[in-house]
């Protein structure tokens, strides 16, 4: 693993937010971009050594985390209708 | 003054007794109010294993047990890992402490915090 320990698990948290903040949007196209965006990002990165770089990843996913939940708490501000690709009742 | 206070009296008695009459059905078919999960085993299995199916990454999702470990069995690395224990908290609408969620290694662990946890439906 090229990440040491504590930031794993720090950057693994982090992941986790994205993706429990980017369900809580409402509206569908949005809700798809941050997942695909968080997936994507995280990946891209994965294999990245040097510890000035990771530090720098990772204050910057603290900003984007910040963006990521204002605009899910401003999405359940407003409804939104559902596309017809999405299921009506989940399961 | 007064006898309008007493008047009121059995007329106020002759309503609660009504009531409670009228309550009592309902209180012995009450069912239990404290938490206590209902779930079993086996069903929050199955409903793991339809929540890791639907999980497009997972290939080898066609059999499902409780020795099913998430890296090693199922190819999934750990962004993945997160990923599907978000799903499976979305699942059964509770959510993993993130030092419970460190440590959730395979199905059979899963399915016992679950169980063991009242809120999970």
């Amino acid at each position: 693993m090229p990440v040491a320990g504590s930031s794993k698990v720090q950057i693994l948290h982090m992941y986790k937010e994205f993706i429990r903040n980017s369900n809580k949007i409402q509206n569908y196209n949005f809700r798809e971009y941050f997942l695909r965006r968080a997936r994507e990002s995280f990946r891209a990165n994965k294999n990245v050594k040097s510890p000035e770089k990771i530090s720098e990843l990772i204050s910057e996913a603290e900003k984007d985390l910040g963006v990521l939940k204002r605009q899910s708490v401003i999405s359940n501000m407003y409804t939104f209708d559902k596309l017809v690709v999405e299921p009506l009742k989940k399961r | 003054m007064f006898r309008s206070v007493f008047r009121a009296a059995p007329a106020l008695t002759r309503v609660s007794g009504m009531r409670s009459g009228f309550v009592k059905p309902t209180f012995s078919v009450a069912s239990r109010f404290y938490a206590s999960s209902t779930l079993s085993k086996d069903e929050i299995t199955t409903r793991i294993a339809d929540v890791i199916k639907s999980f497009d990454k997972t290939a080898a999702a066609a059999s499902i047990t409780g020795e099913t470990q998430f890296s090693k069995d199922l190819g999934l690395d750990s962004l993945d890992t997160v990923e599907l224990l978000v799903s499976i908290e979305e699942e059964f609408d509770i959510e993993f402490p993130d030092k419970v969620a460190d440590e959730l290694k395979s199905v059979g662990e899963t399915v016992d915090y679950i169980s063991n946890n009242p809120e999970a439906n």
